[in-house]
């Protein structure tokens, strides 16, 4: 088998010092300063109103009961049953009893959901330009060579991923452009950034992407899901509840069970 | 277990607290009094721990309760000085330490009154509420006490705290139906702990045995006892207080076996016939002597017992002992 021969290109070592690590710092002092600034821009979480606390709690009370009905005996699981659906189907808990029935208010004009967005729209933002001046930075100066050779060997699929900018056709997929630096970059500072932070750091952008895609677990509450609904629904739960008792023929259980 | 400063204080006894608020000086010495939130200087020293906090909190009750109000204080200086004046739970230990220092009446109303404005500014600032309920109760104005708890709880039903300690007013005021409510609200809250279950028995029991209570309602109030007790020994296997009251419980009903005739209905328990009564009995019986036989022996394994129980449950024995001699003869 003929040996491919090796490609050398002659860069001067430079390149390493003036390119190499700048951008390496860059990123990483970009990092910490984004950490810190959402960590500045976090507003406290918001006080709930007495009201609204009753309605969030006497829901999950409901919840409660219908999740652990077993530890109680069949009378004082249906007085609660009872008083909890008579409570839940006539609205008694809802924070504006009077507003009923009617559609919840658009997400977009009530003024405590828009905080949250205003949240999120900071936090894109934290993310979203310093990534465009870095990226436009190392584009306006360093584009268009060559810096580095990776010490291991890759197929030709990395070319468009490690020479971003460097159109050569021919060239081994090892050498690797400044732009494809800043990218790995990008993806290889998580554990720089825990090690630096902490773990529940705010650095890493792949971290908040992955939030955002994770699932909506504070969606139970938030704006534009109607209480009544789910009272209703809640209290339609509850009557279903078929009930039994962990109490049944405990001392049974307990007779065969421990020797002692 | 070595008392540690990590874990709340309280139900310690009188030598340990001290014992913790002995190490006040050394704690207070070995972290520096401010930790500061810049950035910059995070980044160079040690990330600061949610135990410190925990520890400072703790250090707090034990030098209240020890009398060493200098170190209490210094704790507290330290928590405003990272947690700020307006965070609720610095504000329950700042009126904590107060009450504390109070001389006499007039400087508890006064701390009181504190409490109310606090309350009429936030009206959810749970901390602060439950110190006033606390704060009420212990000035004897246990009615008020719990009428505060029940505007509490009716915003806020999930707080397992409150409703044990509601329970526990009920039962000081003799009010029994209440207290097993309240104290079955816990139960949904955590359903599998042994020890609220083996409370509700209790409760169960003191309700049946209590003058005045009628027919129907002892066979109800016996029945669920036993099965309370029963179930916190088969989540906890050796639960001292469970298996006295299981044996308690136990013994009462073979002993007075008169009013075993009232009907059953469906819904609720029925009591144990008498041969599973007396098993039920004799496991309870068997269970008690080895935990105070390897208890009082000192044996690995078997030290956590606290003192107090372990003579009780020697004394229900014993009392058993004498009685079957005293038939035998």
């Amino acid at each position: 088998m003929a040996q491919v021969p090796v490609q050398t290109i002659h860069r001067d070592p430079q390149l390493f010092y003036w390119i190499l690590f700048p951008i390496t710092i860059v990123m990483i002092l970009t990092g910490v300063l984004r950490h810190y600034a959402s960590v500045l821009m976090a507003s406290a979480p918001k006080r709930l109103e007495q009201k609204a606390m009753r309605e969030q709690r006497r829901l999950i009370h409901g919840m409660n009961l219908r999740g652990n009905f077993h530890v109680l005996s069949q009378r004082s699981f249906a007085t609660r049953r009872d008083a909890l659906i008579t409570a839940y189907e006539s609205g008694t808990y809802l924070k504006d009893p009077e507003r009923r029935g009617q559609a919840p208010p658009n997400p977009m004009s009530d003024p405590s959901s828009m905080e949250g967005m205003m949240g999120m729209m900071k936090n894109q933002m934290a993310m979203i330009i310093p990534n465009t001046l870095i990226m436009s930075w190392i584009n306006a100066f360093f584009s268009g060579y060559v810096i580095m050779k990776l010490p291991f060997p890759l197929t030709i699929k990395f070319k468009s991923m490690l020479q971003a900018g460097v159109a050569t056709k021919d060239m081994d997929p090892r050498w690797m452009s400044s732009i494809s630096w800043y990218f790995l970059c990008i993806f290889g500072l998580q554990s720089v950034f825990n090690f630096l932070l902490g773990s529940d750091n705010a650095a890493s952008q792949m971290a908040q992407q992955m939030g955002q895609m994770g699932p909506q677990a504070g969606q139970m509450f938030g704006p534009g899901v109607d209480p009544d609904k789910q009272f209703l629904a809640e209290a339609e739960n509850l009557a279903v509840v078929e009930h039994h008792s962990v109490l049944d023929g405990v001392e049974q259980r307990l007779l065969e069970g421990i020797k002692v | 277990m070595a008392p540690s400063l990590l874990y709340p204080a309280t139900q310690l006894p009188p030598a340990s607290a001290l014992a913790l608020s002995q190490q006040a000086p050394a704690v207070l010495r070995s972290s520096p009094a401010t930790v500061s939130s810049s950035p910059l200087s995070a980044l160079f020293s040690a990330p600061e721990k949610p135990e410190l906090w925990i520890k400072y909190e703790n250090l707090i009750l034990s030098c209240l309760r020890t009398g060493d109000d200098q170190a209490a204080h210094q704790c507290l200086e330290r928590l405003v000085a990272r947690f700020g004046n307006g965070n609720e739970r610095v504000q329950a230990l700042r009126g904590l330490v107060k009450e504390a220092e109070a001389q006499d009446d007039s400087a508890l109303e006064e701390v009181l009154k504190e409490y109310e404005q606090i309350l009429a500014e936030n009206d959810t600032n749970i901390p602060i509420a439950k110190r006033r309920i606390a704060l009420l109760r212990s000035m004897g104005r246990v009615s008020d006490a719990a009428s505060a708890l029940v505007q509490l709880l009716e915003f806020s039903p999930t707080d397992a705290e409150a409703w044990s300690e509601l329970s526990d007013i009920y039962l000081s005021q003799g009010l029994y139906p209440q207290a097993i409510y309240a104290m079955e609200e816990v139960l949904l809250l955590a359903p599998n702990a042994w020890n609220i279950h083996a409370r509700l028995g209790e409760l169960q029991f003191m309700a049946a045995t209590a003058p005045g209570v009628a027919g129907g309602s002892y066979q109800k109030y016996m029945a669920e006892a036993i099965k309370r007790f029963a179930r916190s020994v088969e989540l906890c296997d050796d639960y001292l207080r469970g298996y006295y009251g299981l044996k308690l419980v136990c013994k009462t009903l073979l002993s007075g076996g008169s009013n075993k005739t009232a009907k059953q209905t469906d819904d609720e328990f029925a009591i144990p016939d008498t041969r599973n009564t007396e098993r039920l009995n004799e496991l309870a019986t068997a269970k008690l002597s080895e935990i105070v036989r390897h208890s009082t022996a000192r044996d690995q394994g078997w030290r956590g017992y606290d003192e107090a129980e372990i003579a009780a449950a020697r004394q229900l024995l014993s009392d058993d002992v004498a009685a079957s001699s005293a038939i035998e003869r």
